[in-house]
């Protein structure tokens, strides 16, 4: 009795690649000495496939690491699927980066060398929508199954295959139908039952090889698994279609035809063996390279930070200058040329910087003095490289920026001009970071009268306007009375161009040569930066507007302060 | 042994597998040693003179691979393509970058990684590794000292391996991934196969290091013979420059000459030279001069510690509390500091207590069993020198048993942190301080309350 049954293939095919190798020279060439399958149809429908490989690699080849299996369609569950390399415990089981639906096995240390052999074995746990309408019979299913194969040039030897079809639960001796055998297999597959009772087909073939496809099939009562779980088979000539076997008769034990002349209603075929390089490529992901280290580096003084934030060197000489003389440290007794004198006694807590910046101003031979002054801002460069070694550049950067941003807007949001000049005073050496400081001084005090700070005498004693009795700033709570203070008061926009004259002639009146200085300075810190043109309000007057960049980063220790390079 | 180098120009031979790779790079004045570890994942870490740790991704590693191995670029933007999907020009600029990258980091006087490299920030300690960096062979616990705050818990007796034990123990740190062996005892150089053991080290491709008294380095010609056998660095032992102080806290009548002259004979080689001062009430008062001394003597770079809470020195009572650490490392710093010295400090203690990175002496947690382990002279491995837990057996348990034991996970996950330190915005650096000293030390327990300290930035 024949019958004519459509069926549908499933395919399912080993893919066999070497991820990691670039294929500069790469040599695949393996052979299959055994494959041995075993494919599960359970009463739900779904398919349970086991694989064991036996692999030899060539000696010439390289090593095999990883193992690709393409499965049937995409409703696998990969957390039942698990592999072993010579019965050790696959890691490395996932989604297929070249097999579409497929999993990869990664061998990892345990892969195959050249000239070894090794022993895969997979279990795929669950795969639904494998169980087809049978074409011929509506009250039939059938599933189709085909081992994967290789691409010729990639395999030798023999195969030693066997497939092993265990039917789905409670299916009768004289119920199902085995399809025709591959050519060059036993017209009939050997039959028998497994440990649980069921009806299993057994194809074996010693003299296989691992680059034929060979299909294998078999139909079933329908009723012997869910009813929801067979699918409707797909037109005939839409996918694709393999040769069509011919319709044989068994008159085994349980002698029943399996038929071709069949529509192979499968999309997922997968034809590849060995994945090709195109499709062995990997997503690119940007390298990246870490390391372990802080982020902001907090402590920093103002002057300090202006080393960070790669002020140019003028405007630092000028910060320091300035710090000590809100120290009375030192007060000024010519401004052109500058000269300082130390102020007796000497205040407590000068930094080490401030210290060397006075040793360095008593010279009074400008070149003598210039030299000193490099020597300074060359330690000090170092000293805060050394003080940033571990911590982020970036974020710390961004940490005193944000501290000179509070300062100006403690500044401009001051409600009286008392506040302000306070308040201004107070923050200056934060304000004095700020690369548009000239003009933003300019706007705050355009209007109104400006308390100056009394540093400023012993700074500028010639533009020192003559002091009066004023009210220092009420807190606007009724209290004590408040104390009474001299300040001198000068309108707004005249003390704003006394401030900004002075932050940008100071340096210059020191060591009239910026752009000299400077190189003396970044050549030990750094390959000297080619002199850059400063942005709007960094010119230094008396030096032609060219800018001098506080890049001094000698990077050496591993912190420097800035990148080098004018800015 | 196998050979542990695999260098190869050769594109037909171009792979990369899981392991470990040593390199030597020769600059015009400088030497370094790299090694680059390959996770099973594809990650790498690339280690520069076993101190410098640059932790890659898998595309960073594979690039670093090439570079080191010196792969045309031709050959290695080929394979780079043929391996991602990536334009040539992307994956030329981007393997440009690493190139570039990796020849500053290699270079002991290069850029800074993280200000000038611009490479990307990790919080300390956020990275697991898959085995430490550094394992300390304890040979043997004998000793030519007696220190009485010697943290060996164990008799002097103490079963040794054998020669070929301990080569078979070097070899199986490399194929782990460790790059780095410091032999150590007791005092290592009792054992007179200490030269062998350090050649066969280096010739597997790994930095060698000794932590030592000096005594026996008073020998030049002993100390040449280490030297020859590739030693790369030394650390010893000093603990004041008054030879009775010294003397009397080791337990060794005229061990201070013999030290001292040990430490003249390393500076008169080519190795990389270090001191090491245990900080306790029997020298601190002449601290400063100590360092003066060490300079004097051209001593490079100084370690200092504070009492390690084990053997002895749970007992010694001259422990220095944390919290009066700060000024005592204040003037220790000043003075390195003026002497144009390397300062190293090793303790890891409560930041609330004594705060090493405001000190300016970097971040110091608790590395047992993250980046450092110890082997006994039995072959036993605990999480480190001084804590005397077993967990395995190098040459008797796989290593991952070791690596994974419930011990090792909980000094590196931390589990032993005390619940007040829990908010503590410091905890990641400091970690809790050191294990032993939580342990024997509870009066010593963290703050309630602990604050980021102000800073003079802050407005």
């Amino acid at each position: 009795m024949r019958y004519l049954r459509f069926t549908i293939l499933i395919i399912v095919s080993l893919l066999l690649v070497l991820t990691s190798i670039p294929a500069l020279a790469q040599t695949y060439y393996f052979s299959v000495d055994e494959e041995y399958v075993q494919v599960y149809l359970e009463s739900d429908g779904s398919m349970r496939i086991e694989y064991i490989y036996v692999f030899t690699n060539d000696r010439s080849a390289s090593p095999i690491e990883f193992v690709d299996i393409g499965l049937p369609n995409y409703e696998y569950d990969l957390s039942s699927i698990y592999g072993w390399i010579n019965d050790q415990p696959i890691k490395h089981v996932a989604h297929s980066e070249l097999v579409s639906p497929g999993i990869e096995l990664g061998l990892q240390s345990y892969a195959i060398q050249p000239g070894a052999s090794g022993e895969v074995k997979a279990s795929i746990g669950r795969v639904e929508g494998v169980v087809f309408d049978d074409y011929d019979d509506p009250n039939y299913a059938s599933v189709r199954f085909s081992p994967n194969w290789y691409d010729k040039q990639n395999v030798f030897g023999k195969t030693d295959l066997t497939v092993i079809f265990h039917l789905p639960p409670g299916v009768q001796s004289e119920e199902p139908r085995w399809h025709s055998s591959p050519n060059g297999w036993p017209e009939t597959p050997e039959t028998g039952f497994d440990a649980d009772g069921r009806i299993i087909y057994i194809w074996r073939n010693p003299s296989a090889n691992a680059y034929t496809q060979y299909i294998f099939g078999a139909s079933f009562p329908r009723n012997y698994i869910a009813t929801g779980s067979i699918s409707k088979p797909v037109p005939e000539g839409e996918f694709f279609e393999p040769s069509r076997p011919s319709g044989i008769t068994s008159e085994g034990i349980f002698a029943f035809l399996c038929v071709g002349g069949i529509l192979l209603a499968f999309v997922g075929f997968i034809a590849l063996a060995v994945r090709s390089d195109q499709k062995r490529k990997l997503a690119y992901l940007p390298p990246k390279l870490a390391i372990e280290g802080h982020g902001i580096k907090r402590g920093l003084t103002a002057i300090e930070s202006a080393i960070l934030l790669e002020t140019p060197l003028d405007r630092v000489l000028t910060m320091i200058l300035f710090s000590v003389i809100k120290k009375n440290a030192a007060q000024v007794v010519s401004e052109d040329p500058l000269k300082i004198e130390r102020i007796t006694p000497q205040p407590e807590g000068l930094r080490p910087y401030e210290e060397d910046f006075l040793k360095a101003m008593i010279d009074e031979e400008p070149r003598k003095r210039r030299g000193a002054l490099q020597e300074v801002m060359v330690s000090l460069v170092k000293s805060v490289q050394k003080k940033m070694k571990g911590f982020s550049l970036k974020e710390s950067r961004n940490y005193y920026q944000s501290i000179m941003k509070k300062a100006w807007q403690q500044v401009e949001e001051a409600k009286t001009p008392e506040v302000r000049s306070k308040l201004f005073d107070e923050g200056l050496e934060w304000t004095m970071l700020d690369r548009d400081f000239d003009d933003r001084t300019r706007r705050v005090f355009r209007t109104g009268p400006v308390f100056v700070p009394i540093w400023w005498g012993r700074y500028s004693p010639s533009s020192a306007p003559v002091g009066r009795t004023i009210s220092t700033p009420s807190t606007g709570v009724p209290s004590a009375p408040s104390p009474r203070v001299s300040l001198p008061q000068l309108p707004g926009a005249e003390f704003a161009a006394s401030m900004v004259n002075g932050v940008q002639n100071a340096a210059s009146s020191m060591v009239s040569n910026i752009t000299g200085f400077t190189n003396g300075v970044t050549k030990t810190t750094n390959p000297p930066p080619p002199p850059s043109r400063s942005r709007s309000g960094w010119s230094s007057g008396g030096s032609g507007g060219s800018c001098v960049c506080a890049c001094a980063c000698a990077c050496a220790g591993c912190a420097c302060a800035c990148a080098g390079g004018g800015r | 042994m196998k050979n542990p180098f695999h260098r190869s120009n050769d594109p037909k031979e171009i792979r990369l597998r899981p392991g470990l790779y040593g390199y030597t790079h020769d600059g015009a004045a400088e030497r370094s040693q790299i090694h680059l570890r390959v996770e099973t994942d594809g990650r790498g870490l690339l280690l520069i003179n076993a101190n410098r740790a640059v932790h890659l991704n898998p595309t960073a590693t594979r690039m670093a691979w090439l570079v080191l191995e010196e792969v045309p670029e031709k050959d290695a933007i080929t394979d780079l393509r043929k391996r991602y999907h990536v334009s040539a020009k992307t994956a030329k600029n981007d393997y440009r970058s690493v190139r570039d990258q990796i020849d500053q980091l290699i270079r002991p006087e290069g850029a800074c990684p993280i200000h000038d490299l611009d490479l990307d920030l990790l919080p300390p300690f956020s990275e697991m590794p898959s085995a430490p960096y550094r394992m300390d062979l304890a040979l043997t616990y004998r000793c030519n000292a007696n220190c009485s705050h010697c943290y060996n818990s164990r008799p002097r007796n103490y079963p040794e391996l054998t020669t070929d034990q301990w080569r078979e123990v070097i070899e199986k740190l490399w194929e782990i991934g460790i790059p780095h062996i410091c032999f150590t005892g007791g005092e290592s150089t009792l054992r007179k196969d200490l030269p062998d053991l350090i050649g066969y080290a280096k010739s597997a491709g790994q930095i060698t290091g000794l932590l030592t008294n000096g005594i026996r380095l008073s020998d030049r010609d002993y100390l040449m013979s280490l030297v020859r056998a590739g030693l790369d660095h030394v650390q010893i032992t000093i603990e004041s420059h008054i030879p009775e102080v010294h003397d009397r806290m080791v337990g060794a009548s005229g061990a201070w000459g013999k030290t001292v002259q040990g430490i003249a004979n390393c500076l008169d080689s080519d190795l990389y030279v270090m001191t090491n001062t245990t900080l306790l009430a029997s020298n601190i008062s002449n601290i400063a001069e100590t360092i003066d001394f060490l300079a004097e003597l051209g001593v490079p770079t100084v370690g200092c510690n504070a009492l390690i809470y084990s053997g002895k020195g749970k007992t010694v009572g001259t422990g220095i509390f944390e919290s009066d650490l700060g000024p005592i490392l204040e003037t220790v710093r000043h003075r390195t500091t003026s002497y144009g010295q390397r300062l190293i400090w090793y303790t890891p203690t409560q930041y609330c207590h004594f705060d090493p990175v405001q000190m300016q002496l970097g971040v110091k947690g608790c590395s047992a069993a993250r980046y450092n382990m110890c082997v006994e002279p039995d072959g036993a491995v605990i999480p480190c020198q001084s804590y005397y837990e077993p967990v395995g057996n190098i040459l008797q348990d796989t290593w991952d048993s070791i690596w994974n034991h419930d011990l090792s996970l909980w000094l590196r996950e931390r589990r032993y942190v005390p619940d007040e330190c829990q908010a503590c915005a410091m905890l990641n650096e400091c970690g809790g301080g050191c294990p032993l000293t939580l342990k024997h030390q509870p009066e010593q327990m963290p703050m309630n309350q602990v604050h980021l300290p102000r800073t003079i930035a802050e407005m």
